[in-house]
């Protein structure tokens, strides 16, 4: 009880109320303009939080990963372009809507949608996070290794169509976190002589020039190209009535459930959710003919389980420390840099901070509620302003932000550089999220494989010898080898 | 352009890649100090074996012709697109530079400009100066008033 009111004064103190309330409208304004994404989001605002107490800068981080993720809807419906991968989905029946007059019904029922979704999974996450954490709290390395290689091959498997690439980015993330001092031997790796890289590759400095320099590059070769999407001009969000909302209260209710169970599944995330969820709403709807023609369930289902997402990556990220997806990886990030380490021993040493959070989710969907619906046509606005100005405001911010990481030049170098590889990456196809991951995992997985190698002297059955460690490596194998026959399976088919 | 064409040379590029990265981890880490023990060289030797087997495994299918992703293509690199990728991050090079030696107040606005005239090639001289002003002042009160933030100087002024 003491935790609790610790932690209701925190988050509900003015600088708290107004980080979460900031952090909700970036993270509505970066959903909502496509092309902009809400991890870039985080990753340039943790800079911005280093002056601040932890409950605010978390709020902070949280609430433009909950209004990133409702953003998206805005430009799904109006303009037919999804503002976020996650609202994908939600271009099927929402723009069809929009082109019949409807947009203010389908752009108010997404945020009912979104603010019920969100709200269930928190509920989830309040009623699991701690039976998970009190059973990985027995975990030794060789248990936690096994679930970080776990969590990875998953991330690697399911963020791109070909598991190879997905691994071969996962790899090259774990190869940048060896550069830097080794921490069990204090030994440089890598480094040259190089003093400021005996710190390593800086994480959020990977983070900002991964996301965000891509897609600066990507607006300036799109300028004066293609031409600009025309966006409505009166928009106002309207609730849905009553009825309409009691008729599909038990379809938000499976999508809310597919959403929570598939954000706590890592490297699935949002998008995966609202396509399982759209699908699963016309499998079992009585008019599946109506679906991508403007059918209000069509926009419920997708919107309830992307949001629904946010609070079941938040489940493993705090109970395990294991980051489900690119955005949550930035809030880890967040939470280290203010002196919160993810895991089951958070629960014992910061109960007061989780439960701030849990309560800083909730106020992010008030805000999300009342921003979306009487402040709809600010968000509007913004998709009006030009995407390469937009473009030479996020350079100056990514050049600001890592340099304030440190107060290191030399990191602002490191961002370029690692935009620069982030683009030929992508240019490639190779996802970007597996390699942020595996810079994210890397030093609990070398660090707990090395530690168990010790305490076996050498011997590798300590992986095998307790019931998780199996457990995390057969489900790591399973991912793999499902995903290598599907593809054999394919190219059979071809 | 197909995606199989690409592999031909990613393929082969990893695992260029993997041997460098080997063959300085054996020149530039230690190995154990004692048997039994992984030092801190297994890892990183374990990681540059995998990429050398996955550019491998990319090498071989799209020499084969039965890439999986054969059928996915990717656009070609032109030359337009080349000039705005090197531009773009011959100015993250060059705004860190001017930003360590001339201070934030002139380097952000010239890095403004640049961005605007020689990578972007807007016309209007006008609205260049009012964004790069105002993004400047709103980035000094943002980092520096509000935030308490040291932003550089520059060395030369100092």
């Amino acid at each position: 009880m003491d935790a609790l009111s610790q932690a209701a004064a925190a988050a509900l103190s003015i600088d708290a109320l107004l980080a979460t309330a900031t952090g909700t409208v970036v993270g509505l304004i970066f959903g909502s303009i496509p092309g902009l994404t809400f991890s870039m989001a985080l990753a340039l605002l943790v800079p911005f939080t280093f002056g601040m107490e932890p409950t605010p800068a978390l709020a902070m981080l949280l609430g433009t990963y909950v209004g990133g993720m409702t953003g998206g809807s805005v430009s799904s419906i109006l303009l037919g372009i999804p503002g976020t991968p996650s609202s994908a989905a939600t271009v099927f029946d929402g723009h069809p809507m929009a082109q019949r007059g409807e947009a203010s019904v389908a752009l108010g029922t997404a945020v009912v949608a979104s603010t019920f979704g969100g709200l269930f999974s928190l509920v989830v996450m309040m009623l699991l996070l701690e039976q998970v954490a009190a059973f990985a709290i027995a975990f030794g390395p060789a248990e936690i290794f096994a679930l970080v290689l776990f969590g990875l091959s998953t991330i690697c498997g399911l963020a791109e169509r070909s598991i190879v690439r997905g691994l071969v980015a996962g790899t090259l993330g774990l190869m940048l976190m060896v550069i830097g001092l080794d921490d069990l031997d204090g030994v440089p790796r890598l480094t040259f002589g190089t003093v400021p890289l005996q710190q390593g590759v800086n994480l959020l400095v990977a983070m900002i020039g991964m996301f965000a320099v891509p897609h600066v590059i990507s607006v300036f070769i799109e300028h004066g190209q293609v031409e600009p999407t025309p966006i409505p001009d009166a928009v106002r969000a309207r609730l849905p009535s009553f009825g309409q909302i009691k008729e599909r209260l038990w379809l938000m209710l499976r999508c809310a459930g597919i959403g929570t169970g598939i954000g706590a599944i890592p490297g699935t995330g949002g998008p995966i959710a609202a396509f399982l969820a759209y699908d699963h709403a016309r499998r079992f709807s009585r008019h599946p003919e109506r679906f991508g023609t403007g059918e209000l369930s069509g926009v419920v289902a997708p919107e309830t389980a992307n949001n629904a997402v946010t609070g079941g990556t938040l489940i493993p990220l705090l109970s395990l420390g294991i980051p489900g997806d690119p955005a949550t990886a930035v809030i880890l990030g967040g939470l280290l840099l203010h002196g919160l380490q993810p895991g089951p021993m958070l629960f014992r040493t910061h109960l007061s901070a989780i439960y701030a959070l849990y309560i800083a989710v909730a106020i992010a969907y008030v805000v999300i509620l009342i921003a979306q619906l009487w402040g709809i046509r600010m968000f509007v606005r913004v998709l009006r302003v030009p995407r390469h100005l937009l473009a030479v405001c996020i350079i100056v911010l990514c050049v600001l932000g890592s340099y304030a990481i440190r107060n290191s030049i030399f990191d602002v170098y490191l961002m370029g550089v690692m935009g620069l590889f982030g683009y030929v990456l992508l240019r490639v196809r190779i996802p970007i999220a597996p390699v942020v991951l595996g810079l994210v995992l890397g030093e609990t997985l070398e660090h707990q494989y090395r530690t168990a190698l010790i305490l076996s002297e050498g011997s590798h059955r300590i992986f095998v010898s307790s019931a998780p460690a199996v457990i995390f490596l057969s489900l790591t194998a399973l991912t793999i080898g499902w995903q290598i026959w599907s593809a054999l399976r394919t190219r059979f088919r071809a | 352009m197909q995606l199989n064409r690409v592999d031909r040379w990613l393929g082969p590029c990893l695992a260029l890649t993997a041997l460098v990265w080997l063959w300085l981890c054996y020149a530039y880490i230690p190995g154990a100090r004692s048997e039994g023990e992984p030092g801190p060289r297994a890892f990183p030797v374990l990681l540059g074996i995998v990429l050398a087997g996955l550019g491998l495994a990319i090498a071989v299918s799209a020499f084969a012709g039965s890439g999986s992703t054969a059928a996915e293509s990717t656009e070609a690199w032109t030359r337009r697109e080349a000039r705005i990728v090197a531009a773009t991050f011959a100015l993250l090079m060059l705004y860190p530079f001017l930003l360590d030696k001339l201070g934030f107040l002139i380097a952000t606005p010239v890095a403004v400009l640049l961005a605007l005239h020689g990578i972007l090639r807007v016309r209007s001289w006008l609205a260049s100066f009012a964004l790069a002003a105002g993004l400047t002042s709103a980035c000094w009160l943002f980092f520096v008033l509000l935030l308490k933030a040291p932003l550089p100087r520059g060395a030369w002024f100092l």
